[in-house]
C-alpha cells in the first residue's frame, strides 16, 4: 500500500461512527507507522473510525503505562534499541566505544524491567501487540560486522527473555521476527536519512510492513474450525486403490515427505481442536487397511467423520458439515484435483478450497504456511480439546434419539449443568464464544473484550455462563447470555448456545434459571435475524407462538407453559 | 492546468482533507492551520512516492506554499529531464 492510499483510507473514514482508539507506543516519531497501522485497521473495520493516539517522544515505558491505566483498550508497542538505551541508536553522539559497551547491557535490562512492569498492569481485557526490535544494533561493536560480539548476543538474549516473559500476560501477542523478516527484509528497513532528519527511522516499506503486521494482530481474525481432506496424492503419494495400501507413501526415502508432513500437520491441528474429516473417492475398505497402517502420522482416532465412496464430493462435504454442525466458511477443503475443488466450490462457496501441491517444492512450503495461518490460535482452551469428543457424542445422541424417545435419553445422560453468574467478568473463552457462535447467537453481534466489559458497566449488568457435562463427558463452556434487570424483568441483549450442545434442552434450562435466578416475570430479548441464527429464531418462534421480533418479549407464564420437563442437574455459582 | 499542478492538488487533499479544493493552490504554511511539520514531513514524502525524486531536507523550509512546491517540482522536473 502506497502513503498516499493510506492516507486517502484515513481520510474517508465514517466520521460519525464509534470511534476505535488505538494507543501507538514507540520512543520515535510515529509518522507513517501511525498511518499505516491506521490504514489497515481501518481498512478491516470500515464500519468504525480508527484513531490513533500516541505518547511522548522517547517515553515508551511511560505510554505503556497510561495505556494500562486508561480507555483505550487496543495497543501497540514499536520497540527498538534506542527506546532501550538511546546511545543505541543514531540521534545521539558520544555513546559508543569499547569502554561503553559493557554498560549498555545494565542500562537495556533496567528499561525492559520499567516496561515489563507497566505491562504488568495492562488489564487481560485490553489487547497489546508487541514487536522487539526491528533494527539492526549500530556499530558501536569492535567486531567487524561479519562477526556478533557477545555484548551483542547479550543485548539480544535481554530481550529475548523480556518476550517470552511479557508474551504470558494474556493481553499480549508478539509479532513473529521471522515472518515480519520475509515481508520487510532487514536491509531494507532502516532510514538513515529519515531518522536523522525526522526522527522517523523506518522505510514507508518497513513502516508498511510492520503497521499490516500490527494491525492484523489486533484484529485477530477467527481460526478456521474444520479441514476436510482427500486422500490420493494428498494425505498420501499414490492412488491406494492401484497400487494398494502398502506402496502408498509419506516419507523421504519415498519422496512423498511433503505428504508426511501434512499429516503431522493435521495430527497438531486435531490436537489443538481443529476437526478433520476425509472426503476420498476410493473403496472404504482400502482405506480402511492404509489408514490402520502403524506408520500413519495422523492419528486416525481424530479423524471423524470419514466420508469414504464413489459419490460426489460436494455430497461428502455436505453430510461432514451437517455432522460438525459448522459452516463452510469455517472449514478448508484440501484436494489434488482441481476438478473436484471446483465441483465443491460451487456448491459450498463459502468453503475455502485449496489445491494440494503436488510436486512443486516451493508451493508445498508456502502450503504449510498457509495452513498455519489459517488455523492458528493466539492460545489454546480447554474447550479445544473437547471439541472432537462433543461432536462424536452429538453422533450417539441422534443415533439413541432415532432408537428410543429424546427424553428417556435425556433422563439417563446424567447431565449437570455448571450455571456462573459474575457481574462484570470479562472472559476471554465467554467473548470467544459469543464472537464464534452463529447459529443459536440472539442477534449475531461481535465484541471485543474491551467492549463486552464496557457493556458490563451499567447498573443490574450481568453474564450468565454455562458449562455441561454428561454421562458422555464434559463439553466444557458452551453458552452463555448477557443482560441487565430493569424492574420485575430483564433485557437480554446477548445470547449463544455452542452448536455441540443442542438437543440437550439446555436453551430451555438456561430461561429457567433466569426465571428463578432473578425472581422476574418477564424476559425481552435484544433479537436480530441474521443469514444464519435460524436455530434461535425456531427455539424462539416455539416458545413466543409467533417469529420473534426486536425487544419480543417472553413471561415467565408462557416459558412455564411450553417448558419441557427438564433432567439437568443445576450447580450454581456466583462470582 | 498541467500535470503537476493535478498531482499536487490531489496530494494537497490527501494531507489537508479540511482545505477546500478551491483554496488549495492559494494555500500556505500560514493560511493552512494544520500545515505542521509532520505535514511538510507526509508533504515530502508523498511527493518523493509521486514524483518519483528525492527532495533536500534543507529546501523543505523554503516550501511553504502550494506555489512555491509546485515550481519546486518543476525545477526538478527540468533538471532530471536534461
Amino acid at each position: 500500500m502506497k502513503l498516499a492510499e493510506a492516507l486517502a483510507i484515513v481520510t474517508k473514514a465514517p466520521v460519525e461512527a464509534k470511534a476505535m482508539p488505538v494507543v501507538l507506543a514507540c520512543g520515535f516519531t510515529p509518522l507513517h507507522l501511525q498511518n499505516y497501522l491506521a490504514a489497515y485497521l481501518q481498512q478491516a473495520h470500515p464500519d468504525r473510525k480508527v484513531s490513533i493516539e500516541t505518547g511522548l517522544f522517547g517515553d515508551v515505558a511511560g505510554t505503556i503505562a497510561r495505556f494500562a491505566k486508561g480507555q483505550t483498550a487496543l495497543g501497540a508497542l514499536a520497540l527498538e534499541w534506542q527506546d532501550l538505551d538511546p546511545r543505541l541508536g543514531y540521534r545521539q553522539t558520544g555513546g559508543w566505544g569499547q569502554r561503553l559497551v559493557p554498560s549498555y547491557l545494565g542500562s537495556v535490562q533496567e528499561r525492559l524491567k520499567q516496561l515489563e512492569g507497566a505491562i504488568g498492569e495492562i488489564p487481560s481485557a485490553s489487547r497489546l501487540v508487541i514487536s522487539t526490535p526491528t533494527l539492526s544494533l549500530p556499530p558501536a561493536f569492535h567486531t567487524s560486522g561479519w562477526q556478533a560480539s557477545e555484548a551483542e548476543i547479550a543485548l539480544e538474549l535481554a530481550v529475548a527473555e523480556f518476550a517470552s516473559r511479557v508474551v504470558a500476560h494474556p493481553a499480549v501477542s508478539l509479532v513473529n521476527r521471522d515472518r515480519l523478516q520475509s515481508a520487510s527484509p532487514s536491509a531494507s528497513r532502516y532510514d538513515f536519512r529519515s531518522d536523522l532528519n525526522t526522527g522517523f527511522p523506518y522505510t514507508q516499506g518497513h513502516a508498511e510492513a510492520l503497521g499490516s503486521t500490527f494491525a492484523k494482530l489486533l484484529q485477530l481474525p477467527q481460526p478456521k474450525k474444520g479441514l476436510i481432506t482427500d486422500l490420493d496424492d494428498t494425505l498420501w503419494l499414490g492412488l491406494v486403490g492401484e497400487i494398494g495400501h502398502q506402496e502408498v507413501a509419506w516419507d523421504l526415502a519415498s519422496h512423498a515427505q511433503i505428504h508426511g508432513l501434512y499429516q503431522q500437520m493435521l495430527r497438531a491441528f486435531a490436537e489443538q481442536g481443529v476437526l478433520v474429516a476425509i472426503a476420498s473417492k476410493n473403496s472404504p475398505e482400502v482405506v480402511e487397511k492404509a489408514l490402520a497402517r502403524t506408520d500413519l502420522i495422523l492419528d486416525r482416532e481424530r479423524v471423524f467423520p470419514l466420508e469414504v465412496h464413489w459419490d460426489v464430493k460436494s455430497g461428502s462435504v455436505n453430510r461432514i458439515l451437517k455432522t460438525w454442525n459448522i459452516s463452510a466458511d469455517s472449514v478448508v477443503f484440501i484436494d489434488d484435483s482441481p476438478m473436484e475443488l471446483a465441483e465443491v466450490q460451487a456448491q459450498h462457496p463459502g468453503l475455502e478450497c485449496i489445491l494440494f501441491p503436488k510436486g512443486d517444492y516451493a508451493a508445498g512450503f508456502a502450503f504449510l504456511k498457509r495452513l498455519r495461518d489459517l488455523f492458528g490460535k493466539p492460545r489454546l482452551s480447554e474447550e479445544d480439546s473437547f471439541r472432537l469428543q462433543s461432536i462424536r457424542q452429538g453422533q450417539q445422541f441422534a443415533e439413541l434419539s432415532r432408537t428410543g424417545s429424546a427424553n428417556d435419553l435425556l433422563a439417563s445422560a446424567e447431565a449437570v449443568l455448571t450455571v456462573e453468574f459474575s457481574g462484570h467478568s470479562a472472559d476471554r473463552r465467554t467473548v470467544e464464544l459469543v464472537n464464534k457462535t452463529n447459529q443459536f447467537n440472539l442477534n449475531g453481534r461481535r465484541f471485543t473484550e474491551a467492549e463486552w466489559l464496557e457493556s458490563l458497566a451499567g447498573p443490574g449488568s450481568f453474564v450468565m455462563a454455562v458449562l455441561y457435562e454428561d454421562k458422555f463427558g464434559p463439553l466444557g463452556k458452551i453458552a452463555a447470555v448477557r443482560g441487565q434487570r430493569i424492574a420485575n424483568g430483564l433485557i437480554i441483549d446477548a445470547w449463544v448456545l455452542s452448536c455441540r450442545a443442542f438437543s440437550r434442552q439446555i436453551e430451555h434450562q438456561m430461561l429457567a434459571q433466569l426465571f428463578s435466578e432473578f425472581a422476574v416475570d418477564e424476559l425481552r430479548f435484544d433479537y436480530a435475524a441474521t443469514s444464519k441464527n435460524q436455530p434461535i429464531t425456531e427455539f424462539l418462534t416455539g416458545l413466543l407462538g409467533q417469529a420473534p421480533s426486536a425487544e419480543c418479549r417472553l413471561s415467565q407464564a408462557e416459558f412455564a407453559a411450553k417448558c419441557p420437563e427438564l433432567h439437568h442437574r443445576v450447580v450454581v455459582k456466583h462470582e | 492546468m498541467n500535470n503537476t499542478e493535478d498531482k499536487l492538488t490531489s496530494i494537497f487533499e490527501t494531507v489537508f482533507p479540511d482545505l477546500p479544493v478551491d483554496k488549495i493552490r492559494l494555500a500556505t504554511q500560514e493560511t493552512t492551520p494544520n500545515w505542521d511539520s509532520v505535514a511538510a514531513i507526509t508533504l515530502m514524502n508523498l511527493i518523493e512516492e509521486e514524483f518519483g525524486f528525492q527532495m533536500d531536507f534543507d529546501d523543505l523550509g523554503e516550501l511553504t506554499s502550494f506555489e512555491k512546491i509546485r515550481a519546486y517540482i518543476d525545477g526538478k522536473v527540468e533538471q532530471s529531464a536534461a
